[in-house]
């Protein structure tokens, strides 16, 4: 932030800092160079980059035409999890109403091959008078990739006694139980799958829905489903904000560090029953979190920037001038800078001993009508991955309880699911070490 | 006048903030708020630098009576923070205060000419903070014995078998514990004890830590017996003892005790607006629109209770409470010879008019926080 901001006339920069190289990177994500960077096992997104028309009506075309290139299908990992958020996406659980497990074997080997052409795009095969035509044609009569992921998990319902598949769960894959705040809807919680489809635009994301449920009619159907986005970065360069006005996600572990990804967010066969079929998938949580936010805009800067215990104009933790600097907890034991209960200092105390409970965020923006007294019905879509849930998400979760934030927030859906491994090549599809 | 005024306005609207030739304001060891070289009127953010080693709270006061016109909280050693200010002609200071580094006030600068700025707060007085919290206490103290002579009562009749008085008595006691007005954890644990709800709780209503007000509305309206019943109203009304015993101990220091008075009248009914209005907490009996009652029954004590500080400062303290009676109208109005309307009987349009005047009236009371706000480490 301090590098990338254009300093204006009226305000004074602190205190200059070096070019951190958390900084560097994040610009270098957000930037507008066109294509997808493979980097290591992730892939960073270039956002579309509407700044450089010169006119607001180019602008405006920009926006609407730039459409992102493919996202390699094939791979170790599910290619959705690791880069940052991308504009649009859509969760889906789904319960399988597919009977045993042939069934339950063609409905993945039917995802997999849907997923594998609306990642790539393409034109959709023609079928004369045989039927009604193959495809939507919401994206036109060629399928356009705009960077869509498939995120497929699996829940803990998945692994009861319909498909024989009780001696595979994965070793820390539990239902999800509410926390002291939570308010959860069970119409709204877990599912036999998770679905989140990702992607630069919401035809896209939308289209990918409606391709994936005429293929799977019979095999699983929809429990709940919630929408989301990512916002633009404001300023550009800087973490995109949630609907609090706060930018969300800025302290994440390094996903170009394959040692920092192996020890917090791939599942580790092997170690406490975890079966060798997981090595490469990741632990999913989803929580559907609503914002009080006619509430929270009645509160104070002061109040706001103290629940967060960081700055919301430019991300800064309080006791530092940039977005990306670490807080020095220590230098800080009363919290006369950062009180002991902001949520980014309970979140993450970096510490030593804290360490090992960190988790890969991917938070995403919900917003979907009005609530019964009128207000407006918005949130997050908390969505994040590690290599076990208690150790974790619950670990966060549990040090998070009772912070002044939950006064406007209430978590009321989502699930814990266990997101495969990568399929890895044409021949392979979701699964099928699970199933094998 | 009018010529100077319109500049005012002008360089207050729509314009790029003004120019920073006046540097970072520092704070240092020895001396608060010193750079500001070349003030000049108009809408601008001024950039505080802690120099110190220690945290400190900066505040910009009208030099001649204290009024504050901005403030940042904990800006710690090291770091630069905004503070955005419409800065009229006048004459400034700086104030700084934190735990480590004490109290220090800075030069007087002055802004020349005559262009009106910002609204600034009247400092409060030692005496007007005491008077309102004192008072808060004792409506509290009063409050409280009354909770806990229904709370025994209730308990008395689910004992001898009487649930339509207990129902009657529930509803009595209930009121008066919302007319307490308790929010933000204004009573400990002891909120969560006495009017907690299952929600966060693994198997909900049926969760042996699920205690008070709605556990007791949960088994009145939903068929459950005396017997059943009893352990919960007993609990309920020990509960309620104990906290009168305890309440005289939670004292906390004037400036805090007044910044969660503030807090308390804006946000009682913010509660009730997320809660009540809604139905959420709803157990059976139908009756959150007497809880809104309550609640602004609560708000009326507690805006009597800051009136004097008000006064001065709320810019449209009438208008306030014209929607606040106007909310509270339209609630009374739900309430009938067959008892109080359940929110989901209500139609589209009283919902409409009610959504509305309590919207209306929580945007109003959002004012009032900000104007006391105190640094808790200051």
């Amino acid at each position: 932030m301090t590098e990338s901001e254009p300093t204006t006339g009226d305000s004074v920069a602190g205190p200059s800092r070096p070019a951190g190289r958390r900084a560097f990177l994040r610009g270098a994500l957000s930037a507008g160079a066109a294509g997808a960077a493979g980097v290591a096992a992730g892939y960073a997104f270039a956002r579309p980059d509407a700044s450089r028309a010169t006119a607001p009506g180019d602008a405006l075309a920009a926006g609407v035409e730039a459409r992102l290139p493919a996202v390699p299908f094939h791979g170790p990992h599910q290619s959705g999890i690791l880069p940052v958020p991308q504009r649009q996406t859509l969760v889906v659980a789904l319960n399988v109403t597919a009977q045993g497990r042939g069934e339950l074997l063609d409905l993945f080997q039917t995802l997999t091959s849907r997923a594998r052409f609306l990642t790539a795009g393409g034109t959709p095969p023609p079928v004369g008078i045989t039927g009604p035509p193959s495809d939507s044609g919401i994206l036109g009569p060629v399928v356009v990739p705009d960077g869509l992921t498939i995120t497929v998990g699996v829940g803990a319902s998945l692994f009861d006694d319909r498909f024989g598949l009780a001696d595979r769960k994965p070793a820390h894959l539990t239902t999800m139980l509410p926390f002291p705040n939570d308010n959860l809807d069970p119409a709204q919680c877990q599912g036999d799958l998770s679905l989140q489809l990702s992607a630069g635009s919401a035809d896209t994301v939308l289209h990918a829905l409606r391709d994936i449920a005429r293929s799977t009619r019979g095999g699983m159907q929809v429990l709940w489903r919630i929408d989301g986005f990512s916002s633009a970065p404001r300023p550009a360069g800087t973490t995109p904000r949630n609907l609090m006005g706060f930018m969300d996600g800025i302290a994440n572990p390094d996903v170009k560090d394959p040692g920092v990804m192996s020890s917090l967010v791939w599942a580790r066969p092997g170690a406490n029953g975890e079966p060798a079929w997981t090595a490469r998938g990741s632990y999913q949580v989803i929580r559907l979190i609503r914002m009080f936010v006619e509430f929270w805009d009645r509160v104070s800067l002061t109040e706001q920037e103290q629940m967060f215990g960081r700055r919301r104009d430019n991300g800064a933790p309080l006791d530092a001038n940039s977005e990306f600097a670490t807080p020095d907890y220590a230098d800080d034991p009363e919290g006369a800078v950062i009180p002991l209960t902001a949520h980014i200092r309970l979140a993450n105390p970096r510490t030593p001993q804290t360490n090992s409970s960190r988790i890969l965020r991917r938070a995403y923006n919900y917003d979907r009508g009005v609530d019964a007294v009128g207000n407006l019905d918005m949130g997050l879509i908390f969505t994040c991955y590690q290599q076990d849930i208690k150790r974790q998400f619950e670990a966060v979760q549990t040090r998070l309880i009772g912070e002044p934030l939950v006064d406007y927030i209430s978590p009321f859906g989502g699930g814990y699911f266990f997101a495969l491994p990568g399929v890895a090549n044409a021949s392979d599809y979701y699964g099928r070490a699970m199933l094998a | 006048m009018g010529a100077l005024l319109a500049l005012g306005i002008l360089s207050g609207c729509g314009q790029a903030p003004a120019a920073s030739a006046e540097g970072v304001i520092s704070v240092t060891t020895s001396a608060c708020g010193t750079g500001w070289r070349h003030p000049s009127a108009g809408v601008q953010t001024l950039q505080i630098h802690n120099a110190a080693s220690s945290a400190v709270e900066v505040t910009l006061v009208d030099a001649y009576n204290g009024a504050v016109y901005a403030r940042v909280d904990g800006v710690g050693p090291g770091t630069t923070r905004a503070m955005p200010v419409n800065v009229g002609s006048g004459a400034y200071t700086f104030e700084c205060d934190g735990a480590t580094y004490g109290n220090r006030t800075g030069p007087t600068v002055r802004v020349p000419g005559h262009v009106r700025g910002g609204t600034a707060i009247a400092p409060v007085s030692t005496s007007q903070m005491d008077g309102a919290i004192g008072q808060e206490a004792a409506y509290v103290t009063s409050g409280l014995a009354t909770v806990a002579r229904q709370t025994a009562e209730l308990a008395a009749l689910i004992k001898a078998g009487n649930l339509s008085a207990a129902r009657v008595t529930w509803l009595a006691a209930h009121m008066s514990w919302e007319r307490l007005g308790s929010a933000y954890g204004m009573f400990g644990p002891y909120d969560d004890e006495v009017d907690g709800t299952p929600f966060g709780l693994v198997n909900g209503v049926n969760n042996t830590a699920f205690t008070g007000f709605y556990r007791l509305e949960y088994g009145l309206w939903h068929g459950e017996s005396a017997a059943e019943l009893s352990g919960p109203a007993n609990t309920l009304a020990l509960n309620v003892r104990s906290l009168v015993t305890a309440y005289p101990g939670m004292a906390t220091l004037p400036q805090l005790a007044l910044s969660d008075l503030a807090l308390r009248t804006h946000e009682v009914l913010e509660n009730a607006m997320q809660q009540q209005l809604s139905g959420e907490d709803d157990f059976g009996s139908g009756t959150t629109l007497a809880t809104v009652e309550a609640g602004i029954d609560a708000t009326r004590a507690q805006l009597g209770f800051l009136h004097p500080l008000l006064a001065t400062r709320y810019p449209n303290l009438g208008g306030l409470y014209d929607w606040l009676n106007r909310l509270q109208d339209l609630v009374d109005a739900e309430k009938t010879s067959r008892g109080w309307t359940p929110v989901g009987q209500l139609s589209a349009q009283q919902r409409e008019e009610l959504d509305a005047a309590a919207g209306q009236t929580v945007q109003l009371l959002a004012l009032i926080p900000p104007m006391f706000e105190a640094d808790p480490n200051s």
